[in-house]
């Protein structure tokens, strides 16, 4: 069973439909996503250049099954997704306005990078439970600011 | 100082944005109107009517995240100069079963006007007007009392309506 994005047209994924791999087999008998458009377009009266295939177990361009050649435009379309044909990603909402767009991994970043490593202290206090440190980003200071969500 | 809001009286309006060469076939559902009339039967499925059913309802869940569920669909011609007598699309004797949206979209229309009418407190009694065009939509809640006007001397205005459950 494959799935396709149903985007509209402000490039937002607004439905995720199935598509049996019967229904997108091409004269060969080989599974073929323009197969699978023309069949979604006659059925759902969206054209098909508006129906993209993605891949359920794409996350964060990994495959679930660790091959990663098989992952499929990023990640797995959800509905308020953003299609970006010219990277070929399906991206999530942005969490920060300030964030940019990672095309290696189809993830958003901070413009400073990741948050910092925990100090080997903080580890071993969140392993102890004795505190839970956390970096949260701060959108207005553009920062990461260590915090301990039991104090 | 907080704030929460226990009610809201929602209008959603705008156009059926639909890709070229799929748009919405109005001279369709202005005979199915017809016919439905004439016939004194239901409005019949068809693919145009599935198409802007299935876009306001993938729309709505896009942008306003909630599920839309259809109750009923009807048509209606008004005459020129015809004003609606008040509309209501809920039965106050039976809430349970009734509709939480009215939708109503131009399939063929000139100047008309939809008045809604919502109290806000003690301030009852006020209405909204706003123009319905072709192929555009308005949506409010069923609770709200509403005329149609058709202001023009010309010819029939042609309104879709479908009431919707939301979850």
């Amino acid at each position: 069973m494959a799935h396709f994005a149903k985007i509209g047209m402000n490039g937002k994924v607004i439905a995720v439909l199935t598509c049996g791999n019967g229904d997108m087999l091409n004269a060969d008998g080989v599974e073929d996503e323009t197969v699978g458009q023309q069949y979604l377009q006659r059925h759902n009266n969206w054209p098909s250049q508006m129906w993209i295939q993605t891949s359920y177990n794409t996350s964060q361009n990994k495959h679930r099954s660790g091959d990663d050649s098989k992952a499929l435009r990023g990640n797995y379309a959800g509905i308020g997704f953003e299609w970006d044909e010219d990277n070929n990603i399906f991206w999530p909402k942005s969490p920060y306005a300030s964030w940019v767009k990672d095309t290696t991994t189809a993830t958003w970043k901070s413009p400073i990078g990741d948050a910092p490593a925990l100090t080997a202290e903080q580890t071993a206090q969140n392993e102890a439970s004795t505190h839970s440190w956390v970096y949260n980003w701060n959108e207005a200071g553009q920062s990461w600011d260590l915090t301990d969500l039991k104090a | 100082m907080h704030k929460k809001v226990l009610s809201k009286i929602d209008l959603h309006y705008g156009a059926i944005d639909m890709p070229k060469g799929f748009e919405i076939d109005r001279d369709k559902l202005q005979l199915d109107i017809l016919s439905s009339q004439i016939k004194n039967s239901k409005f019949p499925f068809s693919r145009e009517w599935d198409k802007l059913n299935t876009y306001m309802r993938e729309h709505i869940n896009l942008e306003h995240n909630f599920t839309l569920i259809n109750k009923e669909t009807w048509g209606n011609a008004y005459k020129p100069q015809e004003v609606s007598i008040p509309l209501l699309n809920i039965d106050p004797l039976d809430l349970r079963n009734s509709p939480d949206y009215t939708f109503l979209y131009g399939v063929k229309v000139q100047d008309c006007i939809v008045r809604i009418h919502y109290d806000q407190n003690r301030r009852a009694g006020r209405s909204w007007d706003i123009s319905l065009k072709n192929n555009e939509f308005i949506m409010f809640p069923s609770t709200q009392m509403y005329y149609i006007t058709n202001n023009q001397k010309d010819s029939l205005n042609f309104i879709l309506t479908t009431t919707y459950e939301f979850i």
